[in-house]
């Protein structure tokens, strides 16, 4: 299988990549991961289930403020502290979805996004949790009982980063390859038909976007502890909206593609920003460039010479 | 607008090779380094609701540095700054931080503009080994409970300035005082200290409101404080905030009834608003017009390249940059461990006197002014006239508080 001999040969690259880089290069690739796994989480939803959320900020967020809390108010090691913070997106996740598929179509993202502002005001206002406009500010990365301190240091918070992110690859993959997967599929092309074939669609949707949330929670869980900060601005829906771009820049329902969007995002904001101060302007028009003329995305125009492996 | 610096990987190898020549070969220090630029960083809003504030650090320490150069620079090295826009936001500071310490290797930061910015930076000074001096970063935190080792404030903190407002307010024949305030860090930490001085001088303090930042119409604010009962507001806003309020403050009259107090009067708000704030009361943590020889040479140099008076954070981000010039000329480096030794403790004479920073927990004594908006014949616009000033000794709180004993 040629995709699995392309993703060791990722895996291979990314796992050399601090022995070649300079040290501000690893801060942004580290960075970059963290956000391809929220990109690549969201399109569970949205490639997939055809699910447009339009609040995956609020699963990154949770995450972040989370795994803040945890490493800022208890000395639960780091793994631990991300890990509980992930289950924590998901579980909260689980109500969200609950109500959020009662609704279909433009109703179902606007609900998603009117629970992301919610929490957003839930933490300009919890000061005593959230730190308010301020932030949770100094998180530390704990080395817990068993004095695991290589999560400390750069690379060592690198690999860290690269094991979840390659964790929650394998396992997506793995999802949308099985029955389940299947199922999702078929809500994305025809949810009618999928209930009346006998499947609890609403069942499967709240599942995925559990799912998503965990993993886009995972994501959140990890960047608090690397950028030792988390802030309102996390839960924005300006961001929900970015990841969006993200995944449709990148090419949703491939995995790869918003992993590979969210990289060229975060390339293309850092170079532009460094031009012009009104760079989202340009970031626009890429985007809809993207959306006219390469509607698959990054991921699209790599493959097309191959249709087979075009998953739109 | 934004300047940025590339370093090549080579030029950093060259620098790192330079950098170890100089330290092995005590000989040729000088003739090393002087190929080696003072990199100063500089995240600093230039777009968002504090960006005027930002423009006014960021003409501040351009001044310095132009001034700094045109005398052979600093060390015998040029002085060169890194401006990087954060747009106000904490996390894009974080990242533009770390950028020029790791990418450009900076190891000096000032010209942050909001102090949740600052409090987000802080915590990672050690990990960068980098001071940060602060130019106007106000939350009382910062050199309390926040105070880390490599943080530095020579600028007039909230407290101070609020605490300047009290000392005027005990003198005062109002009784009844209500606040307004930004809905962050700074703008509660400063109502905060405002109400237990207000409450220590005997006065009342019916309440405060938030407005987010960003907020363009007040109307429900001010009729909350026409409300109050109160005779004087407390102003805590800033930037755009603080222009939108006073403007429409003007539309519903409500200097008439009510007298304005502010933390600081600040002359881009003036110049927005035009005769909106005459009559205005407030702290400013530098007024132009203080009469001491360095200020005296600083407006006059000032006034010779910009054609106008300096404003209020240009003249404090001014002296931050006096403080780390001459902590960096007293400890012949700008190495962390040695540049916080210097710094700790300096005294020195800056555009708002005899300045000391405190060892304790690195805030600068120095003296607060109450002024008063007032439009004499011939302004252009409404200008803030020194009424009131108070030593440094009463003004600076003890070591790591916010709160005053008296």
């Amino acid at each position: 299988m040629t995709g699995w001999r392309l993703f060791f040969l990722a895996a291979i690259v990314l796992a050399a990549a601090p022995f070649g880089l300079p040290i501000f290069a690893m801060t942004l690739l580290t960075e970059a991961l963290i956000l391809g796994l929220l990109a690549m989480s969201l399109d569970l939803m949205v490639g997939y289930t055809r699910l447009i959320s339009f609040g995956h900020a609020a699963a990154y967020g949770l995450g972040a403020y989370a795994s803040g809390y945890l490493l800022l108010h208890t000395a639960l090691p780091l793994p631990v502290a991300v890990l509980a913070a992930a289950l924590l997106a998901g579980v909260v996740a689980i109500g969200v979805a609950w109500v959020c598929t009662m609704a279909t179509g433009v109703s179902f993202s606007m609900l998603t996004l009117a629970f992301a502002q919610l929490l957003y005001a839930v933490a300009f206002k919890w000061t005593s949790v959230t730190g308010a406009s301020d932030g949770l500010a100094g998180i530390p990365r704990h080395p817990g009982p068993f004095g695991i301190t290589v999560f400390q240091t750069k690379n060592g918070y690198y690999y860290l980063v690269l094991v979840c992110l390659l964790g929650a690859y394998v396992f997506c993959r793995a999802l949308v390859s099985s029955p389940f997967g299947a199922v999702l599929r078929g809500i994305r092309e025809n949810e009618a038909k999928t209930l009346s074939l006998g499947y609890n669609t609403r069942l499967y949707k709240i599942a995925v976007v559990a799912l998503s949330f965990a993993l886009g929670g995972l994501a959140g869980a990890l960047y608090s502890p690397f950028a030792g900060f988390a802030n309102t601005e996390l839960l924005f829906w300006l961001f929900s909206g970015q990841v969006l771009i993200m995944v449709i820049v990148g090419g949703q329902g491939t995995l790869i593609g918003p992993i590979l969007g969210a990289a060229f995002f975060m390339l293309l904001e850092h170079v532009l920003s460094a031009y012009t101060e009104s760079w989202a302007l340009f970031f626009g028009l890429i985007f809809i460039g993207f959306v006219m003329f390469a509607p698959q995305g990054i991921w699209g125009l790599l493959t097309s010479r191959r249709p087979k492996n075009a998953r739109i | 607008m934004t300047k940025t610096h590339y370093v090549s990987r080579r030029t950093m190898l060259k620098s790192a090779v330079a950098g170890a020549a100089a330290a092995s070969l005590p000989a040729v220090p000088r003739f090393a380094n002087a190929a080696e630029p003072i990199k100063i960083g500089m995240p600093v809003a230039l777009t968002g609701p504090l960006g005027g504030i930002g423009a006014q650090m960021r003409t501040a320490c351009e001044f310095w540095a132009k001034q700094v150069n045109a005398k052979g620079g600093l060390l015998g090295r040029p002085v060169e700054l890194i401006i990087e826009d954060t747009a106000g936001n904490p996390a894009t500071t974080v990242r533009k931080a770390q950028e020029m310490v790791e990418r450009n290797g900076v190891r000096l930061i000032t010209c942050i503009v909001a102090s949740n910015e600052a409090l987000a930076t802080v915590p990672k000074l050690a990990e960068w080994d980098t001071i940060f001096v602060s130019g106007d970063n106000g939350d009382g935190r910062l050199t309390g409970e926040s105070l880390v080792p490599n943080f530095f404030r020579p600028n007039t903190s909230g407290p101070m300035g609020t605490r300047a407002v009290a000392l005027w307010l005990r003198d005062s024949p109002m009784k009844n005082f209500y606040g307004i305030g930004m809905d962050y860090a700074w703008g509660h930490n400063s109502m905060d200290v405002f109400e237990a001085e207000a409450k220590r001088a005997g006065k009342n303090f019916l309440g405060a409101v938030f407005s987010p930042t960003g907020t363009k119409d007040f109307a429900t604010y001010i009729a909350k404080i026409r409300q109050s009962g109160a005779e004087g507001v407390y102003l805590v806003l800033a930037g755009d905030d603080n222009n939108a309020f006073l403007s429409q403050a003007k539309q519903y009259r409500l200097s008439d009834k009510i007298q304005l107090l502010t933390e600081q009067v600040d002359e881009m708000g003036l110049n927005a608003t035009g005769d909106a704030a005459i009559g205005m009361i407030g702290g400013s943590r530098y007024p132009a017009s203080l009469d001491n020889p360095v200020n005296k040479a600083f407006v006059a140099a000032w006034q010779a390249d910009y054609k106008r008076l300096p404003q209020m954070f240009e003249g404090d981000q001014y002296q931050s940059c006096m403080v780390l010039q001459a902590g960096i000329e007293k400890a012949g480096s700008i190495e962390a461990a040695k540049l916080r030794t210097a710094l700790e403790g300096l005294a020195l004479d800056t555009v708002k006197g005899h300045i000391v920073m405190r060892a304790c927990d690195h805030q600068a004594e120095q003296p607060g002014f109450i002024v008063k908006v007032v439009k004499r014949e011939g302004m252009e616009h409404p200008m803030p006239e020194v009424i009131a000033t108070y030593a440094a000794d009463r003004v600076t709180p003890p070591c790591n508080k916010m709160v005053y004993d008296n």
